[in-house]
């Protein structure tokens, strides 16, 4: 039997999984959302990896997993292979595009840049307080228009007249976006302006004081929007690489680094039939008042965390 | 003429500094002191709840940590004057105070002038008029002496708890010297304290990698230096296996500033970066440049700058901190703290920062 490997990253609004074999080829790719529950997600994301992949040939030896829900996700599934998200988007793309020099990423309710120099980054930025300018400032802005998150690209590319809109932060982009609305601007220029504003945002923010050489990869989910896409190329004056696997890197990052990784442990498909449970405790101890998180299988406990010292130990 | 009482002194938890005020308020001013209660959630719900939301995050701790100083007995309050907005928060933390209605004396070292020697007597005198000044002067310098004594054993271990040999040895070493400093009643307490943990943590076994990753930590003063409020970054930097150097702390920005007499080439820091910056931009901007660029110089594999939300200083030093990262090479993780206490996000960006500088260590 060949070694596969499988590579999970979950984020606040979509869940990825990747299986792949030893030359990084993709056996198996699922995206689904999250919709608020990282546990239900990852159990349908495994049972839909499972229909794709052939058991018969293949077996997962290890197991990795990224994203925000990374560390109760890497509890549930048995993970050899528990990676922030960053670095496994720095592996993923530098896997497959070598001489990348910047990584443009705009997720959910995140979004980062990597600075890659021979194949290794050199720096990065993540956004600190605020979530303006990602994917869930255009979701709501699709709402409010009455189209679906993956029209807005379409609309974008029509219009000829972008509308100028606020960029620093998304509740003055808002009440602008309003405005311009009743105003009377067409909704092509309107939804142009706000992929404009997100590309400018994301500029000013997170990629502020940065050096971004060609080439450039953009991936996250925003990178599906050809809108923010043309932005980008317009305001950097250079090509941007969109990978039709982009929204899966920090799946493939993780499930390539749980391939070099040293843990082994094979992966149990049986995981999405299981009952998972967790359980917030207070500890109580001091006034610091610990949130520790258990997590049960069944009724057994198998990870916790969340504890500072020592008195936090007797809640679990 | 009557017996004054003695009054009940406190100052708000900062980082490890307490110790010495404890013995500054004690042993020289004759008063008893208060210890304010260890930072927690409690203390950040308790001053983010009384303080205007924009003010920054080291305000709402101090005013929780004085609030919790009250409740424990406090009667008289000290608070210190500052080089930024700091020089006014002495007096809004006493207007918030009173008007939530707590009864107190407050001692704010804004309302003197610092530049002369006779208001100092003035200021001893408020807390005790009895004090001899000779001896005062004696015993305030043991407790300076104490807090420089923590600056330089706490420098020690961040460099090297990260490497021990059986895991915690650093770390027991560390707290009993802070027990040491914390229940110091005398001279010979103090120095005894710090040449045992001296002794104790040089003789820690360390298994050092040959390829050592250096992160050098700048950045705002309050936040930088204390634990509980940069949730604990240091110790989490250590922890995965780093060696981590601080200039920033009360020895350096205060007692040795602008100074050759300690030989650590301290004196005329603003002609040294006059490249980088022409001026003072705040209270520690200098020296923070100045350092990020030594540690950039020593080859060090990163920088972390630290601020709370909306210290102005800091964001004007940010820039200068893009140039040196961009003629040195070398990475900087900006990191703002507000009054959160879930250090999710935090270990994210750490062990990112952590997995960057340590890849590419392995390429280099």
């Amino acid at each position: 039997m060949e070694h596969a490997y499988l590579g999970i990253d979950v984020g606040s609004i979509s869940t990825k999984g990747v299986i792949i074999d030893k030359k990084n080829n993709i056996l198996s790719s699922r995206y689904i959302w999250t919709q608020g529950d990282p546990i239900g997600a990852v159990k349908e994301l495994v049972r839909l990896l499972e229909g794709q992949f052939d058991k018969e040939k293949y077996k997962i030896v290890a197991t990795g997993t990224t994203g925000s829900a990374r560390k109760l996700v890497g509890a549930i599934v048995g993970a050899t292979m528990v990676k922030n998200e960053i670095t496994a988007h720095a592996v993923g793309t530098t896997t497959f595009y070598p001489d990348v020099r910047t990584i443009l990423e705009i997720g959910g309710q995140d979004s980062k840049i990597i600075l890659v120099e021979n194949g290794v980054a050199v720096d990065y930025a993540m956004n600190t307080l605020c979530a303006a300018g990602t994917g869930a400032f255009l979701s709501s802005q699709a709402k409010r228009l009455g189209i679906e998150v993956e029209e807005i690209g379409d609309y974008a590319l029509r219009s000829t007249h972008p509308t100028p809109i606020a960029a620093r932060c998304t509740v003055f982009a808002e009440s602008d976006l309003v405005h311009k609305i009743q105003m009377g601007h067409p909704r092509e220029d309107i939804i142009a302006g706000v992929c404009n504003a997100v590309a400018a945002n994301y500029l000013n923010n997170v990629g502020k004081g940065k050096k971004i050489a060609s080439p450039v990869v953009f991936q996250g989910g925003v990178s599906k929007n050809k809108g923010v896409v043309a932005a980008f190329e317009r305001t950097l004056g250079c090509k941007v690489i969109v990978d039709p696997n982009g929204h899966l890197m920090g799946a493939l990052g993780v499930a390539i680094l749980a391939r070099r990784g040293s843990g082994r442990q094979e992966f149990d498909f049986a995981m999405e039939d299981m009952e998972f449970r967790t359980r917030e405790a207070s500890c109580g101890g001091c006034s610091n008042n610990c949130e520790i998180i258990c997590v049960y299988r069944g009724s057994e406990l198998i990870d916790s965390w969340g504890n500072r010292c020592e008195r936090g130990a007797r809640v679990h | 003429m009557a017996d004054t009482p003695r009054r009940n002194v406190s100052f708000p938890r900062y980082a490890e500094y307490n110790c010495a005020f404890k013995y500054i308020v004690e042993q020289a001013l004759g008063c008893r002191y208060i210890m304010p209660p260890a930072l927690t959630k409690r203390t950040m719900e308790l001053g983010t709840k009384y303080s205007p939301d924009f003010v920054c995050t080291p305000f709402k701790t101090m005013l929780g940590s004085m609030i919790e100083s009250l409740e424990a007995g406090a009667d008289t309050l000290l608070m210190t004057h500052g080089l930024c907005r700091l020089g006014y928060y002495g007096e809004l933390l006493e207007h918030i105070l009173r008007d939530l209605g707590y009864e107190f004396d407050f001692i704010n070292l804004s309302d003197y002038d610092m530049s002369k020697k006779k208001e100092y007597i003035r200021i001893v005198r408020r807390f005790n008029p009895k004090v001899n000044p000779t001896r005062f002067l004696t015993q305030f310098l043991e407790g300076v002496r104490m807090a420089e004594y923590v600056d330089e054993i706490t420098g020690e271990y961040y460099k090297n708890c990260g490497f021990d040999a059986t895991k915690g040895q650093s770390k027991q070493a560390y707290q009993d010297f802070l027990t040491a400093m914390y229940t110091a009643q005398s001279r010979n307490d103090v120095e005894a304290g710090y040449r045992a943990a001296k002794r104790a943590l040089q003789t820690v076994p360390l298994n050092k990698p040959k390829k050592l990753l250096r992160v050098g930590i700048v950045g705002e003063f309050y936040t930088a230096m204390d634990a509980f409020s940069n949730l604990e970054l240091e110790q989490k930097l250590a922890d995965m296996g780093v060696e981590v150097h601080r200039w920033m702390n009360v020895t350096n920005q205060f007692l040795h500033y602008g100074s050759n007499r300690f030989g650590d080439g301290q004196k005329n820091l603003r002609v040294k970066i006059k490249d980088l910056c022409q001026y003072d931009m705040g209270p520690t901007s200098t020296a923070n440049i100045w350092y990020a660029r030594e540690c950039a110089e020593r080859g060090y594999d990163g920088i972390v700058h630290i601020k709370s939300a909306g210290c102005t200083p800091e964001i004007d030093v940010m820039p200068v901190l893009q140039n040196i990262s961009a003629d040195y090479k070398i990475p900087v993780l900006y990191l703002t703290y507000d009054a959160q206490t879930s250090d999710v996000g935090l270990m994210t960006r750490l062990e990112a920062f952590y997995d960057m500088i340590d890849m590419r260590k392995k390429v280099l």
